[in-house]
Order: C-alpha cells, then structure tokens, then sequence
C-alpha cells in the first residue's frame, strides 16, 4: 500500500487530494446539519437544481463559465427551495417536481453541445485526476464561504435543528437560519461539482453525517468525526484508485471509488453499530440515518 | 393582545382573542382539543399569520429577542437527537451569547442553576430522549429559565406528567412567577390553573371568556366553551360525556 504516500507525488494526485480533502472538511460539518435536519432528500434537489447551472455556464464560458453558472444556479436554487419548503404543504412533491424539471433543462443544454456524451459525463461524474490549479483555488474559496457560513452559525443552526419553534421563541429568524444552511449546502454542490461531478456530490454530502450518527451520540463529536471520516475516506480512495490503474491495470474512475470507499465505510459503521448494541444494549434506535427521514 | 384574530394559510384558526397578563401573573389557556390554545401561545411567538387585532409583549411587536421562554410539548421534539439535557437547556442561553461565541463559565453556571431549579442536577449529561416524559418537560423548563424570560409561555405542560413532575413543574413556575416572570399556560388540566393562574381565557375558536379564575370558571361559561351541555366540572377536572376525563 505505498501508493498511500507515493500516489501524491504526482501533482495531479496531489491536487485531486487537496481538493477532496477541503470539500470533506467542509461536506463532513454541513453534511451533520443535514442529516440532523433530515435534509437529505431537499439535498438531492439541489443538486438537481445546480445541474442546469453547470451546463449554462459550461456551454457559455466553458470550463471557467461552469463555476459560475453553478455559482449562480446553486444561490438562486437555495434560496427558493427554501421559500417553497416554507410554503408548499407537500413539500416533497414540489421538490420533486421543480427541481426533475430544473435537471432536464441541463441536460437539453448540455445536448445541444456537439460533443455531447463527453460533456455530460464529465458534469454528472466530475473530473477530480483533471482538476486545474484554478479550479482548486475555487474549490478552497467557495468551500471557505461555507465554511464561515456554518462556523458562524453553528450552535443555533443545530437549535434550529432539534426545536424549530423553541429557536423562534428564543428570538431568531428561522427563516434566515434555512436559507444560510441550503445556501452552504449549494456551495458545498457547487464545490463538488468539478471535482467528484454533480451526481456524487450527495455521496460526499450525507454519507459522512450519517457515519457520524453511528459512531457517536455526542452532539460536538459529530462534526469532526465526520470530517475525519471524509477525508480518510478520500485519502484511501484515491489511492486504491491510482494503485488499481497503475498496478492493477484496472482503470477506476477515481470519483467513484472514493464515493465507493465512503459507502463502504458507512456498511462497516452500520455492522459494527449494530454487533455493538446487539452487545451492549441499544445506544441508539436511528440506525439507517438516512432513510428514517422521510 | 387585542382583539386578535390567527389564521393558517386561508382558514381562520382563532378569532377575537383580547386579554393581558401582568408581570408576576399566570394566566390559563383553557378550552377542548383544536380549541386554538397553541394557536395563542404561536401567535405570541409569530409563528403564525395574525390577521387582524394587535400583539404586544411588553409594550413592543415582535417581541424582542430573549424576552419569551417557551415549553413546547415534548412530543414535538425527536427523541433520537443526539444533545444531552445540559445541551438543550444550553440552548437557553445562545441568544444571549450571541452568534459564534462559545458559552463561557458564567453561562454553565445559568444552566446548573436552571437544572437545579426543575430538579434534574444529576441528569446532566444524560441523553435527552432518554429521559421520562415528565423529565424532558422539567428540561425545557430549565432551558427557559435559563434565558431568563420576562414572559413564560407553556404548552400542556401537564400531559402525561405523574404527581411528582407536576409538582416539580408547579413549584418552578410559582417561584418564576415571584420574580416578576409573566406566565401563559395552556392546558387542560384544572389542578394546573388553579394551583398557578390568576386568570383564566376560556376558547373554543374564539373567545369564550376571559378574567379572573373563579369568575370565569363556571359551569356554563365551560359548558359553552365544550359545546355540550353534558360538561360537568368539579375541582380538578372537566369531564366531557363519551371522551371520559380531561
């Protein structure tokens, strides 16, 4: 397992690295305000709703264009999914349904492009053995914006969180506090969307929060046990990437096996959590995180 | 609150709501299921659409921040949430710390002191779903009192409380009360209004009545409140015929 080290030698691993390594961080804090939320399913929309964005941009400014479209596609979408979740009383349907429509715009976008298929693979898968030194700057910034976002936010964001209307009687908007988390949440797709493409990103964004549920009960733990599971995770998948195209002649695309080794990661939490209170009696009831939320 | 009316979305949920309670005082939300007690208690908290009549706490609208305590009902809240009770009644005190600050030696000392106060000192650190019904309840009383409100405002506080809880909850408000802490009280419990509340609001989608507790507790005053004449009332309870004792 040298590859561990010497995989990141290259400066392209080593970019590829970096990018994951400051999207985990920041995917790992806000991905445990959306799994204590239940955010999970409006997280999808936004990934759907940033889609047309990228491909906006993309077929407007090529690959610089494509941050930006996402940029302003990711604000706008957050901003009104949460008036409509505010509104709609079925809030899933409208979800749903604006957000499936939102994603076919993309996708007529992007095929009007002549070299269609390549395109639209690297939206929805990412390119992260391709990321441009630029492209890394703009990941460390925009995942910095969200960062402070949450950082600024942190303790009401999660009194938010387990009393909605205890945060309003104590005083706050909850109304800006949503808005401030589905825009980080957008930031974080938009981060991502370069890197691990736009149909991963949900992968980066729940699995770690949901881990963190597993491991740990305790409210402040949960965050940097996120992270550090998304960054290992990343760590280890990009190296099982490069070792299996370089020694083992198998050309895995380098996302997807990190997406793979974060899931993977969740199956060994999930047996071991559940071996645990088989043990030591139950510690939690919550055990599939995020599918108790709908 | 003055002729104040509440809706959710189009439908009027309340109407004609029009009562005060003074610093010091209880005042007790009394009526049937749906009669809109919470609906007062949100309309309080701006939670709702007021679409007509005018709320004021403490002379001013919205209510400025940290001068309102609220006890929802327990079974709002997720029983899986990973905080611990010191957490939550923590969370009493996050406005007043404002944003990005950490809570600093003074402020764990607020929420030992409420802890102290509810009778749950030694429960800390105790996960908060893990508690018993009654003691979540004390919890989020804590929390209140922590954020030190000039009005307190409980949701059916009593629901599903044995003896001892309800006279740890009792105590504590008694004791706000003394220090000039306005109190609102839904409920349906009448051991509840009268070990507490000065004054009774009598609803049933409006206002049915409003004054002082025994004047406003009379058996046709709640029997028009319940819609049934079959109502019958003694000193603890109201019993409504075919849904057995409130």
């Amino acid at each position: 397992m040298d590859a561990l080290i010497t995989a990141f030698d290259l400066p392209f691993m080593a970019r590829a690295l970096l990018v994951l390594v400051v999207l985990s961080l920041v995917a790992g804090l806000v991905g445990v305000l959306v799994n204590l939320r239940g955010l999970e399913f409006i997280s999808d929309g936004l990934t759907h709703a940033v889609f047309p964005g990228v491909a906006i941009g993309f077929v407007w400014g090529g690959r610089d264009g494509l941050f930006v479209g996402a940029l302003i596609a990711a604000l706008l979408a957050a901003v009104v999914l949460t008036v409509i979740v505010r509104r709609a009383v079925t809030s899933d349907a409208a979800i749903a349904i604006v957000f499936t429509a939102m994603f076919s715009v993309g996708i007529i976008v992007v095929s009007r492009e002549t070299n269609y298929v390549g395109q639209l693979d690297a939206l929805l898968f990412g390119r992260l053995l391709t990321v441009s030194p630029a492209e890394v700057n703009q990941t460390v910034v925009v995942c910095l914006i969200a960062l402070i976002i949450v950082g600024f936010t942190l303790k009401e964001q999660v009194f938010r969180a387990f009393d909605l209307e205890g945060t309003a009687a104590a005083g706050y908007r909850p109304l800006v506090l949503d808005i401030l988390l589905n825009v980080a949440i957008a930031l974080v797709v938009v981060a991502a969307s370069s890197a691990v493409g736009n149909l991963l990103v949900l992968a980066v964004l729940i699995v770690p929060g949901a881990v963190a549920r597993l491991v740990t009960n305790r409210l402040w733990l949960l965050f940097p046990v996120a992270a550090g599971f998304a960054i290992l995770a990343a760590w280890v998948g990009l190296a099982l990437g490069y070792e299996a195209s370089v020694n083992g002649g198998v050309d895995l695309p380098s996302g997807a096996t990190v997406v793979l080794v974060l899931v993977a990661g969740y199956v060994l939490a999930l047996v071991l959590r559940l071996v645990l209170d088989r043990i030591g009696g139950p510690h939690r009831t919550r055990v599939v995180a995020g599918s108790a939320a709908h | 609150m003055v002729a104040a009316s509440f809706a959710y979305g189009p439908e009027a949920a309340l109407t004609g709501i029009d009562f005060t309670v003074s610093p010091g005082q209880a005042v007790a939300l009394i009526g049937p299921n749906g009669s809109g007690k919470s609906t007062v208690l949100k309309g309080i908290l701006g939670l709702i659409t007021r679409t007509a009549g005018t709320v004021e706490v403490l002379g001013q609208w919205p209510a400025p921040a940290g001068y309102i305590g609220y006890v929802p009902q327990t079974d709002q809240l997720d029983p899986h949430f990973p905080v611990s009770l010191e957490q939550v009644v923590m969370m009493g005190r996050y406005r007043s710390l404002g944003w990005w600050r950490v809570p600093a030696r003074a402020d764990r000392r607020a929420v030992t002191e409420a802890l102290e106060t509810v009778g749950l000192g030694n429960r800390a650190k105790t996960r908060f779903g893990e508690l018993s019904g009654g003691q979540q309840q004390r919890g989020l009383l804590a929390r209140a009192v922590a954020s030190a409100p000039r009005l307190l405002l409980l949701d059916e506080p009593f629901n599903g409380l044995d003896q001892v809880n309800r006279d740890a909850l009792i105590e504590t408000v008694k004791r706000l009360k003394q220090q000039g802490v306005a109190v609102l009280v839904s409920t349906h419990d009448l051991d509840l209004a009268r070990a507490v509340c000065e004054s009774v609001l009598l609803l049933n989608g409006a206002q049915v009545a409003f004054g002082p507790r025994d004047e406003v507790l009379t058996l046709a005053n709640v029997q028009r409140a319940f819609g049934s004449v079959g109502v019958e009332m003694d000193e603890h309870t109201i019993v409504v015929p075919g849904h057995g004792g409130h």
